[in-house]
């Protein structure tokens, strides 16, 4: 395992990029034309109207006024109201983080068991049927956008076969699992074309290793060649693009949970820019930081358990 | 002849009411799928269509929108002005109960009115703004302006003046008024209307379950609402909403895009209802003398804004963007609004006369317009082409420059645009509101176009102070005139709200102002 000299290392490389966080998104939501009293009064306020809603909302301060606030609520883990909701930014997180970790979760499991098995089943048959058959359909995977996918499922499966809820959120997590299953599938699809990829090019290129032909010549058995060797080697990108793309699909939130009627953070964020919700889109922007340095650090941690070497440094 | 037509048409309705009371089925529940959550369903705080929209179904008001855009007596049995406008009295009915079975009485309303009028709360307060005081006395409420309202009764039946529980209210934990609306509502507010609110999951979705106490009779002679429940469901997405609806997991969803409206109607299973609405898009012109970067602009000439609005076939606008749902608008205000005056469509397409106006505005060489749509608009996009193809023969080179809501919304206010793309739909069952927001300078500078008419600005002063009826209905005739004749809009259509039910439910209806009301649907299943 890692040490924790180097754990503490990476934590600490985490609070330089929060603080730029912060100020990136402070002054981009506030570099956008139209404000949260525009967007709020929906056209129909006077001007003077917009001028109270502002002062209200402390939006007539300076700049770096305003920042300082900012920083302050955020170090005390308070993040301000919302405009649009009208309730406290943390609180509205909280209610909806849940939802989008776990379609994350989901999506990365289901991810990991279409690519897994089938990227061995291509490498060890190389160019056969079977391997172009299985890269031909994952392709497809790739080339369609994740809300097309979507849509496709949405109307085979559940409007004209009636498999499953079209869209929507269940109170159990059974019924979580049976209500989130398309909207998961969708994200699936696109994140196990890039790791059905990456993982059977770092097989068939590991396979071929002088290491492996020497396990084998040593006469060990080939689970033990698989296991110890091969896979533990062909992991260390996978894990690596992994990693970066459950920080894509963070992004991806946006569009699936629009499409499937989710009521997670991806959308929200979505409303919240379209409102012009100055505080609630700074928080999401700080929750979407931490989740992305939190699966980063995790992908490192792997890493560096996988290949010792990784350690050193 | 006149008058005996009523008279049948009454007696027609009365015999389909008597027919149909047989028929209403009580009890059941409804699913409905909604575009967009509500945030705080308080009358007095409610900002955004999906918050104002579903307010009457929660709390009562003093007066009520009749079905015909009448105003019909609410909470109040019996209201009068008097000789000199300045006061109104209104009767309470008697044994009325909010939803937790205590009495709504004069305190209530004396304290949902002053809430309402109160301008460091809620974005509404200004339409109150001419009353002076409010008083009860037993079931007596006397209303006191500073100076006369006509538009004062129409308010009172609109949703900001809903009335709510004095005690329940001030009971809820809070210092301020904000805060004790927070946890009002999160706690399930008592309420006055058809409904009480059971559940709220932000964002996903809302109960409301019916209020026993509530004072309306239905055709069967017991209490409404007909339903034991109504159920909301957010899906943002268009075409999920409808996915939903096909698969038979929600009774109906509302904002069906008009591209879809002629396939749904083709479904056995479905109605496709589609509401006479206030609703109207327009694109406001820009009509300052010099642009926002100091360059002449041509479009200052009433004769260019007349051509142009020749120039636009608004028939085949509404083909390809409404697929003939809409009308052509034929004033600045929807033919759905009271005191409306367009007697026919607004500048018939005629390329010709608009060549001429162009011409005598010494223009015929072209020149060059932008039009700002919101970007991801399917609607905007037809629109903008269709526009484009229209005015190229007059040598008009359209530019097409895309944003978003809020983005829009600062061009607007800071005069930086040519022609934009708007809509809009009345909040309040009175010409005012919408004459304000469109004609007035001092209010929003004409809708942002800077057009500054004496006449008009003088009428509508003239006319919100005006007691007699038949007066203001002159004022209001004479300000469409000006208005339509001066165009500093683009006149474009009137839509309806296109809302898809099952044929399973009856009733249900989206008022011309917006509002869900489920007061009076029922199963027939």
């Amino acid at each position: 395992m890692p040490s924790l000299s180097y754990l503490v290392a990476r934590l600490l490389q985490i609070i330089p990029t929060f603080l730029l966080v912060m100020i990136f998104i402070f002054l981009l939501v506030r570099l956008l034309p139209g404000d949260p009293a525009i967007a709020m009064a929906e056209a129909k306020a006077t001007d003077a109207q917009l001028e109270q809603i502002r002062h209200n909302l402390g939006l007539d301060q300076p700049l770096p006024v305003q920042f300082l606030v900012f920083v302050k609520n955020t170090l005390t883990g308070e993040l301000g109201r919302s405009i649009m909701l009208k309730a406290p930014v943390t609180e509205i997180i909280l209610a909806r983080l849940p939802t989008t970790i776990f379609l994350a979760l989901y999506s990365v499991v289901l991810a990991i068991f279409l690519a897994g098995p089938l990227a061995f089943l291509a490498a060890s048959r190389v160019n056969t049927p079977v391997d172009v058959a299985i890269r031909g359909v994952f392709q497809l995977g790739l080339s369609m956008p994740v809300f097309y996918i979507g849509l496709l499922l949405l109307t085979v499966l559940a409007a004209q076969l009636r498999w499953f809820p079209v869209g929507g959120y269940g109170k159990t997590f059974l019924a979580n699992l049976y209500h989130l299953i398309l909207p998961a599938l969708s994200v699936a699809l696109y994140t196990s074309a890039i790791i059905l990829r990456n993982l059977r090019a770092s097989l068939i290129e590991v396979l071929d290793a002088d290491y492996v032909q020497f396990a084998r010549a040593k006469g060990l058995s080939p689970r033990i060649i698989m296991t110890r060797h091969v896979l533990r080697n062909a992991l260390v990108s996978t894990v690596t693009l992994l990693g970066l793309s459950i920080g894509n699909l963070m992004s991806g939130t946006l569009v699936t949970e629009t499409v499937f009627a989710i009521p997670g953070v991806g959308r929200l964020m979505l409303e919240a820019i379209f409102a012009r919700d100055y505080p609630l889109i700074q928080g999401l922007t700080l929750t979407f930081a931490v989740l992305v340095s939190v699966v980063f650090l995790l992908t490192d941690v792997v890493q560096s358990w996988l290949d010792p070497r990784l350690r050193q440094s | 002849m006149k008058r005996i037509l009523p008279i049948m048409l009454g007696a027609t309705l009365g015999l389909l009411a008597a027919t149909s009371a047989f028929a209403i089925e009580r009890g059941g529940a409804m699913t409905f799928a909604r575009y967009d959550d509500s945030t705080v369903i308080d009358p007095v705080y409610a900002d955004r269509n999906p918050d104002l929209w579903m307010v009457n179904g929660l709390y009562e008001t003093l007066l009520r929108n009749g079905p015909d855009g009448s105003i019909v007596p609410g909470l109040a049995e019996t209201h009068e002005v008097s000789a000199d406008g300045k006061t109104i009295t209104m009767a309470l009915r008697t044994g009325l109960k909010f939803s937790d079975g205590s009495d709504l009485t004069g305190a209530d309303v004396v304290f949902s009115l002053d809430r309402a009028r109160n301008p460091e709360l809620g974005p509404w307060a200004g339409l109150l703004g001419a009353v002076d005081k409010v008083t009860a006395d037993g079931n007596k409420i006397t209303v006191s302006l500073k100076n006369p309202d006509p538009t004062i009764i129409s308010i009172l039946a609109t949703f900001n003046t809903g009335i709510m529980p004095k005690a329940a209210f001030e009971k809820a934990a809070g210092a301020t008024d904000q805060e004790k609306a927070r946890a009002f509502f999160a706690a399930g507010p008592v309420t006055s209307g058809p409904f009480v609110m059971k559940s709220h999951v932000q964002g996903s979705s809302m109960s409301f379950e019916r209020n026993p106490n509530y004072w309306r009779q239905g055709e069967d002679g017991k209490p409404l609402p007909y339903l034991d429940r109504v159920e909301f469901l957010v899906i943002p997405d268009d075409a999920t909403r409808i996915l939903k609806l096909q698969a038979g997991e929600v009774d109906a969803a509302e904002f069906i895009p008009f591209a879809r409206v002629g396939e749904l109607g083709a479904d056995p299973n479905l109605k496709m209802e589609l509401f006479p609405s206030t609703r109207i898009v327009y694109a406001p012109i820009n009509t300052r003398e010099a642009k926002k970067d100091g360059s002449k602009n041509p479009l200052a000439d009433i004769k260019v804004r007349q051509a142009l609005n020749y120039a636009t076939d608004k028939n085949v606008l509404i083909k390809l963007v409404t697929f003939d749902t809409g009308k052509p608008m034929t004033s600045l205000m929807s033919a759905a609004t009271q005191l409306h005056y367009g007697p026919e469509p607004l500048y018939p397409y005629d390329p010709e006369k608009a060549k001429q106006l162009l011409a005598d505005a010494g223009l015929s060489g072209g020149f060059e317009v932008k039009l700002t749509t919101l970007a991801g608009s399917a609607d905007d996009a037809t629109l903008f082409t269709a526009l484009q193809q229209m005015w190229a023969p007059l040598g008009v080179n359209l530019k097409v420059e895309q944003v978003d809501n809020p983005t829009r919304g600062e061009k607007n206010r800071a005069g930086d645009f040519d022609i934009h793309t708007y809509g809009w739909a009345n909040d309040v069952n009175d010409p005012a509101q919408v004459t304000g927001w469109l004609g007035y300078y001092k209010q929003r500078q004409a809708v942002g176009t800077g057009w500054n008419n004496q006449e008009f600005n003088t009428l509508f002063e003239a006319s919100n102070v005006e007691t007699d009826p038949a007066k203001r209905k002159d004022e209001y005739k004479r300000m469409q005139e000006i208005y339509a004749a001066e165009a500093p809009l683009l006149f474009l259509f009137e839509t309806p709200f296109a809302v898809a039910v099952s044929k399973s439910i009856e009733g249900y209806v989206q008022t011309p102002l917006g509002a869900n009301d489920f007061s009076e649907a029922w199963r027939a299943d």
